[in-house]
């Protein structure tokens, strides 16, 4: 994995989860309906992650960037197939706790792959960069989306951002020139 | 080599998810204009002939599957759909198949709406006799319910139907009218599609003609004798609607009344004939939005409603414009909360008791947010057997905003039934294609002929192919 490959990825990551997560908030209105549910939802998202941070840390460093990533990538394509098929309150919950972990795998790793790189000089101009590509990227899902929202249903959603985390993991997959 | 099973995992499961989707989610989950029961159906059918009806007749009876019936789905308490029932959209199947002018009689299929009806007639200067004061539902529905409207001249639309082919349980198709299979005739209209499915149906027309419309403000004391004396007894007035307050400032007291008379000069009709489509509705939409939220709200909405009334008067419509009223504003979305109606039948006589009575029960209930009550009028017409209109009635419509929840619901309930005891202490009835609010004790008292129909409906559809959540919850 090398520098682009890894921000094409993060960028196709973060297009997929801002498609998702404003819709996600329109299933789970669907599904429940009261605010309590909803912060219990949100909740457990936070708490899980909370939690799986320390150990997704040293992970972190035995098993690699690239493997956590191209993990991440590919459990949050098959996750999103469920969404469609989600009727219940308790389904949400369960799917926001292996996210929780899932989301902390990303985050934790994202920021290490930057921290590894960091060449200390220009630490601040790379970050900006990094943050303008995916930033980029998910405002342009975001907007997108809103429009194919009036002509696909939600479910169509899910799909479609499934298919793009797994483009993300294949992404990485791809034998490159190792990461410098 | 790994990734290449990735991929081949990943698209075998991503088929599988989309496939079970499409197969038990996507299309079959419904739910009608309460929004209170969204159910999972086996399956949704589309009514695109004839044929097709009796091939889903026969082959419910052999897999032994169950029917309901949709038409525009504006009944509220899922009298249209049950879970695991294969639901039949009769909206594709609304073709007009006869039409005579001379005779005044038109023949349509039943999941035509009055507005297809109303555009073909129109030209001819012909008119319904009968329907609802929109005209977005479809024949079938209509009929199944036995509804009425702003008509005060022809009863209800039972009193308007020549007769009707039935789709039977059996699979077999028979005529029905008040001399051909006549004993099916008071049980199918009025039916809630519990009796086979009607095919096609021949109603008969009356002219088209020039109103004068006239509104004036009274108090509800008056309105009684305002109505038997000034509007039944004179023959020019046509039809009437009337609005009662449910503003805090005037809640129950103030109303208005709007008569349409026969205009003097009739040849001004061509000047209106051409029928009117949905307007701009941004601003009652608006006023509607504030009486959601307040007392104030109502108290703005009750004022401009009713001087927007006012100042209509002496205005000129055509009645098939009158019979096809604005229904845009009304829309509302939110995904908690819903807007459900419910109508209430009290005798013309019993009218100011009544409203004292439910003033009392209503000033209680802070929490029941009633957003208006339209007053119209039904002549007595008892050939349905579950008939609402047992003597001269008044017939108030509710709309009443609440929450989705189980919670909400039990809500609802708890002042509804209680609205209903004072409608029954008063010999009135309530109307059936709304939510399930009522008791069963309540049912009774309402319909006394309801065990009869429960009977007959045995008699006719032993193994209960036709169903819904009306006749599941009420007969068992
Ligand atoms: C905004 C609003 C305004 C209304 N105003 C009035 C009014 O002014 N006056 C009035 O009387 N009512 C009024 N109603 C009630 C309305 O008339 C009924 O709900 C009517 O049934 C709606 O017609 P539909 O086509 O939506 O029927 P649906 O709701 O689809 O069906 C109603 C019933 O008819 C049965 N059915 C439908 N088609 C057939 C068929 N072909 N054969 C056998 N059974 C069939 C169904 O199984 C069901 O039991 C109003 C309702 C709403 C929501």
């Amino acid at each position: 994995m090398n520098y682009r490959q890894f921000v094409l990825s993060q960028s196709i990551i973060f297009m997929a989860s801002s498609m998702v997560f404003p819709f996600y908030v329109l299933l789970l209105r669907n599904v429940g309906d009261s605010y309590s549910q909803f912060g219990w939802a949100y909740g457990l998202f936070a708490l899980t992650s909370a939690l799986s941070y320390p150990v997704i840390g040293k992970w972190a460093d035995q098993s690699g960037d690239r493997t956590l990533l191209l993990f991440y990538s590919l459990a949050m394509a098959f996750i999103l197939l469920l969404f469609p098929l989600v009727t219940n309150v308790w389904q949400v919950y369960v799917l926001q706790i292996v996210m929780g972990v899932l989301g902390a795998v990303q985050k934790n790793t994202e920021k290490a792959v930057l921290a590894r790189r960091a060449d200390k000089k220009q630490v601040g101009a790379d970050m900006g960069r990094y943050h303008f590509w995916t930033s980029i990227a998910a405002a342009a899902a975001i907007i997108i989306t809103g429009y194919l929202v009036d002509f696909l249903t939600i479910a169509t959603i899910f799909y479609i951002a499934s298919l793009l985390y797994a483009w993300s993991g294949i992404v990485i997959w791809k034998k490159k020139k190792a990461f410098s | 080599m790994k990734a290449g099973l990735f991929i081949c995992v990943y698209a075998a499961l991503f088929a599988a998810s989309f496939y079970i989707y499409n197969q038990y989610y996507a299309s079959s989950t419904v739910e009608d204009a309460g929004h209170l029961l969204p159910a999972r159906v086996k399956e949704i059918e589309q009514a695109d002939g004839e044929e097709t009806l009796k091939e889903l007749v026969k082959q419910a009876n052999q897999i032994g599957s169950y029917l309901t019936i949709a038409g525009m789905q504006h009944s509220q308490g899922g009298q249209t759909y049950y879970p695991g029932a294969v639901m039949i959209d009769m909206k594709p199947f609304n073709k007009i198949i006869d039409f005579q002018p001379e005779k005044k009689e038109i023949t349509v299929q039943s999941g035509a709406t009055w507005d297809d009806i109303q555009q073909h007639i129109n030209p001819y200067g012909l008119a319904v006799k009968v329907m609802q004061s929109q005209n977005i539902f479809t024949i079938g529905g209509s009929l199944s319910v036995n509804v009425h409207g702003r008509d005060i001249r022809h009863e209800s639309l039972i009193d308007t139907v020549q007769s009707f082919r039935l789709l039977k349980p059996d699979g077999t198709v028979i005529r029905v009218s008040r001399t051909e299979n006549a004993d099916l005739f008071p049980y199918v209209i009025g039916g809630y599609g519990l009796f086979g499915i009607i095919l096609d149906v021949t109603l008969s027309l009356t002219d088209n003609e020039l109103y004068e419309k006239k509104t004036k403000e009274l108090d509800y004391r008056e309105y009684s004798r305002y109505f038997q004396e000034e509007v039944k007894e004179n023959r020019d007035f046509k039809m009437h609607l009337a609005r009662i307050s449910v503003a805090p400032s005037s809640f129950l007291r103030e109303m208005y009344v709007t008569d349409y008379t026969t205009a003097k000069d009739q040849q001004l009709l061509k000047d209106y004939e051409t029928l009117k489509k949905e307007r701009i509705v941004a601003l009652p939409k608006l006023f509607l939005g504030f009486s959601r939220y307040s007392g104030w709200g109502k108290d703005i909405f009750w004022d401009i409603q009713k001087q927007y009334m006012l100042e209509d008067n002496g205005a000129y419509e055509s009645r098939n414009n009158v019979m096809r009223s604005e229904t845009d504003f009304m829309t509302y979305e939110s995904s908690t909360k819903t807007e459900v109606l419910q109508e209430y039948f009290v005798p013309v006589d019993e009218f100011v008791g009544y409203i004292d009575d439910l003033r009392l029960v209503l000033q209680k209930e802070n929490d029941f947010n009633l957003l208006n009550i339209t007053i119209r009028y039904v002549e007595k017409s008892d050939q349905a057997v579950l008939s609402y209109a047992k003597e001269d009635m008044f017939a108030l419509v509710l709309l009443i905003n609440q929450g989705k929840s189980k919670e909400g619901v039990k809500k609802s309930e708890r002042v509804i039934r209680k609205m209903i005891d004072v409608t029954l202490k008063h010999r009135g009835s309530y109307y059936l294609p709304y939510y399930a609010f009522p008791s069963k004790e309540q049912l009774k008292t309402a319909y006394p002929r309801i065990d009869e129909f429960f009977r007959k409906k045995q008699q006719v559809d032993p193994d209960d192919r036709f169903t819904n959540h009306f006749y599941e919850e009420y007969s068992k």
